[in-house]
């Protein structure tokens, strides 16, 4: 039994990584710019298939095309904030909402468009490797893409505490008039905060790539857990992104093992919405 | 005299194009389910009412109220769910399972209503989210109920009493009919008390609670007609496709496209979400037909395009700028010129309805005396900074108490105090006898006929200035005709009048403020509280504010202002209160206060007169 | 102190600013020179925060020039109004509650030019808020009301303004901080920073200034020397009615 509960809660942990990688980009998003990104989850789609095809096409090695997905999904998110997000960031909350659910929409059917729905998967050497250790079971890409997660997650954290540019995005996110009288170029800074969130997503995707399927809808999949983590977490708080992705990666290995793999959606959904009534600002955010 | 004047009018209405327009629109649309001998476009046909009737269903709790749901698939599928198990299960007709199903749903949204209304937009909108994932996930599982992901099959059976026809024409009537039930529902919500309510409150919470306006529990009410009509859709879904399966009765990509024909459309209007289904259902549609058997997936990428484009760069839809096309429309198709002659000679009597000045009594009477309010040892902190320390004071009857202090000495916290909006950590506040400490929700307090105003304007944008009123007035009278006259009094008494129909929005700001002071004396309260009515007004506009409260407060009203400016308060003031660092450093008259030592050292600065 | 042989610094004329369709200045006009302690007064509404947000480019004016140094600056945004040494300190301090005291400072000194000597100004900041660097791990958030005054111009100082703007800085601070804040803006004065305040507190805010501005209503009513309008009847008549 115990040994089954330390499986779990590794299994949950090692999961619970890369939630918390997609999670963070997208708190980093709704923290500075105050809006939520529905399209993120098909940000992670596309990196998926990019480092689908750097593998298949360059024989590039998913880890090794971490170098070229995270600065090419930098600017992406660069380019998508300046066209699409810039001109809703004054306007209602319906209508935000419904810009980057057209631009979900958009992107699904543009990979559905290109590669079809076919389920793609990229076969490496590692990709059922497996450590085992008195009685545990580790898988080895699933560790590394959790090791992984949190090197990118605490550079994240480190450069947004240590550097101009981090200190800016934090600013903008505590107090946007300030920010603008401090000589901090407020929309450049935006920019920044949604390239830097859309690069980790699409650091988690090239992640994911050889222990999980790309198809155009992966995306709907994650960016709801992610929706959860960030809630959960409290949706200002970075830090309460990593450890809210770690919570929902071990509440779904649990519930999955003691409930039903089916039911594990359903009962994080209920805990997002226990946390939503009974404590809006989240574990770590504040009010 | 008035019988003849009447028959006439009803006869020559046949003729006018605002009649018989849409009467004929209403003719064509129930030929168009038996126009088409073609199976493609009866499916369609039939699509776009059952859109348009869901958008319209949606609009009700998403543009009137403004609050936006993104679960309403959670509803739509108990609905599908329910009449679809019961019929399989007991052979209960889907007619009477319908019924049920709507119940159902309207309960499960009066449990989850109230907690999820607390949340702020965004949040508001992800909770809906996920709750619908746990109905669908819960479906999914459920296997000896829903049989799963496999769905249900409903045999086809086709008999009136089972809900199945073998002709589509008697589908396309009971969509058409759900369509046209919500658009009444609709349309007379808009032109009810409680439409006028759910969109102040969409305007401005805090603003319709000051005016009485019962805020959760309306939110509540417009949900639950909201779900009720789209459980009913859920039946008829079931019904028609004789097929349900948790994925697509449960499906986030249902619940964001009733919004989002709300908003193409046009949110918040009465027509817009139709009109969204009669564009995009089509145009979904056709794109299938033509682009998706070009390439799977191409349809969807120019549906989604079109709607971010839409949404960038026509917030407001397409019913915005459809009704002035559609006004000059009008006027040009015979009869127009008859509507104009009539539509003056029944909106004159209006104007030429006397204002009736009911008390016109003297201020400084012998009714000065009775205290009408009185508070004692207020106090209240926020975190470590006492706001208001041990304030008391008392308003008398007709007088009119002024209320100033340096910024952040505590005036407005006194207000809030006052009206509800805070609730003071002690000290007591008693009106008419009545204590008032424990009075919270502000719509109560002003149902007790205590008014107020805000130091920001915070008028109805998206109202007329005489809607913005009308919502003041629903507070006394419940029929929309009396809360019209009513608020038509008030325009006057106040100098609006000619601006009635202008969006407040429009107003210059001197007018929003009396547009303000107009929503606040609607509701016929007794002790009005005006928070600095006069700042940023020039003298002039100054001047005709001040008028105006001259003639409030003639009208017997009590008035209890907080003024920056001197000169308005000092000519205005029977007494005044001065506030400092939260404590009452000074009280008396405009004389007395303008000599007090501390009241000049608080605003000017210590040494200023040594 | 003779001021008239100094350049001008900052220089408005006919400035018109709108919120939507309401006018809240009309025309105003007004010049500081270097070195300078200018005053502008009037009652709420009467458009100081305007004036000030109008030069910062928080907002934009309608009609008019705005010269600094020379420059016109009326179509910048706000971030290069900063880099040429234009600094506002809003009203209501808005610190980054969530920031130590410290970061709050560096982040006063974000644009290029202020970055360079940054430690410099830090023991600078330091000298004339000696409770700042007792504080400087804290977070803003948890200071008290007159820490914050000071953490908020102390912010501003690490712009290396040329012209400090200030805001209402004396707002709900008890008497004997209120003197401390002046005492400061004095003294930045005296480091040879222009400065332009804004004040309810018209006795202290006019007996440290060089000139003063009276606003009624998006208009200047009256201009003059400091010390001079404290004995001007219409001062006294605008904010106390009598």
């Amino acid at each position: 039994m115990l040994t089954i509960v330390i499986q779990l809660i590794i299994n949950g942990l090692l999961l619970g990584g890369i939630y918390a990688l997609i999670s963070i980009g997208l708190t980093l998003i709704f923290g500075v710019l105050e809006i939520i990104n529905f399209a993120h989850g098909e940000f992670l789609m596309l990196s998926m298939y990019a480092s689908y095809w750097l593998f298949q096409l360059l024989g590039v090695d998913p880890y090794l095309s971490l170098l070229v997905v995270i600065p090419m999904f930098f600017l992406i998110g660069l380019v998508v904030q300046r066209i699409i997000i810039q001109p809703i960031i004054h306007a209602p909350p319906l209508n935000q909402i419904f810009v980057t659910v057209g631009l979900s929409l958009i992107l699904q059917n543009v990979a559905l468009f290109f590669w079809k729905a076919d389920y793609r998967t990229v076969r490496t050497a590692y990709s059922t490797l497996c450590l085992k250790t008195s009685g545990l079971m580790i898988s080895f890409p699933r560790l590394v893409a959790f090791l992984l997660a949190l090197a990118i997650i605490s550079i994240l954290l480190i450069f947004l505490k240590r550097t101009y540019t981090g200190k800016a995005i934090r600013a903008l996110a505590q107090e946007r008039r300030a920010a603008m009288l401090m000589g901090i170029n407020i929309y450049g800074t935006y920019r920044i905060a949604f390239g830097i969130g859309i690069a980790c997503v699409g650091a988690a995707g090239a992640m994911l790539m050889p222990i999980y399927y790309a198809f155009p809808t992966v995306g709907a999949l994650f960016v709801l857990i992610a929706f959860v983590v960030v809630v959960l977490g409290g949706y200002n708080s970075l830090v309460g992104a990593l450890i809210g992705g770690l919570i929902i990666g071990i509440v779904e290995a649990f519930s999955g093992f003691f409930l039903s793999p089916h039911l594990k959606e359903a009962v994080y959904f209920v805990i997002f919405i226990l946390i939503l009534v009974f404590r809006p600002t989240g574990l770590f955010g504040r009010g | 005299m008035k019988m003849s004047f009447i028959s006439r009018k009803t006869a020559s209405n046949l003729f006018r194009p605002k009649f018989y327009f849409p009467l004929a629109l209403l003719l064509l649309l129930l030929v168009l389910p038996i126009l088409p001998r073609n199976p493609f476009y009866e499916d369609l046909i039939i699509m776009i009412f059952f859109w348009g009737a869901l958008a319209a269903a949606w609009n009700l709790v998403g543009g009137f109220a403004g609050q936006i749901s993104l679960g309403h698939t959670a509803f739509f599928g108990i609905g599908a769910y329910t009449s679809t198990l019961l019929y399989l299960k007991f052979s209960l007709s889907p007619w009477l399972g319908m019924l049920a199903g709507a119940g159902l749903a309207v309960l499960v949204a009066m449990g989850i209503g109230s907690p999820c209304f607390r949340l702020k937009s965004h949040f508001f909108a992800l909770a809906t989210i996920a709750f619908a994932e746990v109905l669908r996930h819960v479906a999914s599982y459920w296997r000896g109920l829903t049989q799963g992901g496999v769905g249900l099959l409903i045999p086809f059976k086709p008999r009136i009493e089972n809900f199945m026809f073998r002709s589509k024409i008697p589908y396309a009537y009971i969509a058409l009919g759900l369509m046209l039930l919500i658009i009444l529902v609709s349309y007379i919500i808009r032109n009810s008390r409680f439409g006028f309510y759910l969109i102040s409150l969409r305007e401005d919470q805090d603003a319709a609670e000051s005016l009485g306006v019962k805020t959760s529990r309306c939110k509540l009410i417009a949900l639950v007609i909201s779900v009720l009509f789209t459980a009913i859709a859920g039946t008829f879904y079931a019904q028609y496709l004789l097929f349900i399966d948790p994925d697509t009765v449960f499906s986030l990509p249902f619940s964001i496209e009733l919004p989002l024909l709300a908003i193409i459309g046009g949110l918040g209007t009465v027509i817009g979400p139709i009109i969204g289904a009669f564009i995009l259902t089509p145009l979904d549609v056709l794109l299938r037909g033509w682009l998706g058997a070009i390439s799977a997936g191409l349809n969807f990428i120019v549906y989604g395009t079109v709607l971010v484009v839409a949404v960038i760069y026509f917030p407001r839809g397409i019913a915005g700028w459809l009704r002035t096309w559609y006004e000059s429309f009008l006027r040009r198709l015979p009869g127009a010129k008859l509507s104009l002659a009539i539509e003056k000679t029944v909106s004159s009597p209006l104007l030429t309805s006397e204002t009736s000045d009911p008390e016109d009594s003297d201020p400084e009477d012998e009714e000065i005396k009775s205290p009408l309010f009185e508070a004692q040892s207020l106090n209240k902190h926020f975190g470590g900074l006492a706001a208001v320390k041990d304030v008391s004071f008392q308003i008398k009857k007709g007088e009119i108490l002024g209320l100033i202090g340096p910024n952040g000495a505590g005036k407005t916290t006194v207000f809030n105090l006052i009206t509800g909006f805070l609730s003071p950590d002690s000290g007591k506040i008693e009106f008419k006898g009545e204590a008032m400490t424990a009075v919270k929700p502000p719509h109560k307090v002003c149902i007790k006929h205590i008014g107020r105003t805000f130091q920001l304007v915070r008028p109805f944008n998206n109202m007329t200035v005489l809607e913005n009123v009308m919502v003041g007035a629903f507070s006394r009278v419940k029929r929309t005709k009396e809360a019209r006259e009513e608020a038509t009094k008030v325009l006057d008494f106040i100098g609006l009048l000619e601006h009635s129909h202008s969006l407040a929005s429009s107003l210059t700001i001197a007018d929003r403020k009396k547009l303000e002071l107009g929503r606040a004396l609607a509701t016929r309260p007794e002790l009005l509280l005006l928070d600095e009515v006069v700042a940023g007004l020039n003298p002039r506009e100054t001047e005709a504010i001040i008028g105006i409260i001259k003639a409030i407060s003639n009208q017997g009203i009590t008035l209890f202002i907080i003024e920056h400016v001197m000169k308005a308060i000092m000519t205005l003031s029977h007494r005044i209160i001065v506030l400092h660092h939260g404590e009452k450093i000074g009280e008396g008259t405009p004389a007395e206060i303008s000599r007090d030592r501390r009241v000049i050292d608080a605003y000017l600065g210590e040494e200023y007169l040594a | 102190m003779p001021i008239w042989g100094r350049s001008i610094l900052l220089k408005l004329e006919n400035i018109s600013t709108h919120y939507g369709d309401v006018q809240a200045l009309r025309n105003v006009s007004l010049g500081i020179k270097e070195g300078q302690i200018v005053s502008i007064i009037g009652s709420n509404g009467a458009g100081k925060t305007t004036t000030l947000n109008t030069i910062s480019g928080v907002l934009r004016a309608s009609s008019g020039t705005i010269e600094f140094l020379g420059r016109r600056i009326e179509n910048l945004p706000p971030h290069q109004i900063v880099d040429l040494g234009v600094v506002q300190i809003p009203e209501a301090r808005l610190l980054f509650p969530y920031m130590t005291v410290l970061e709050n400072l560096e982040l006063g000194a974000y644009t290029p030019k202020a970055r360079k000597g940054k430690e410099e100004n830090l023991k600078v900041v330091f000298r004339l808020f000696p409770v700042l660097e007792e504080r400087k791990t804290q977070l803003a958030g948890t200071l008290s009301g007159g820490e914050q005054q000071m953490l908020a111009i102390a912010r501003g100082l690490m712009a290396k303004p040329k012209l400090l703007m200030l805001d209402e800085p004396s707002l709900g601070l008890a008497p004997l901080l209120v003197k401390e804040v002046f005492e400061a803006v004095k003294e930045i004065n005296a480091h040879g920073i222009t400065v332009l305040l804004i004040e309810q507190n018209v006795f202290h805010s006019l007996s440290i200034s060089d000139e003063a501005y009276v606003l009624e209503n998006g208009r200047v009513v009256l201009e003059g020397e400091g010390k001079g309008l404290l004995d001007n009847p219409q001062v006294k008549e605008a904010y106390l009615g009598i």
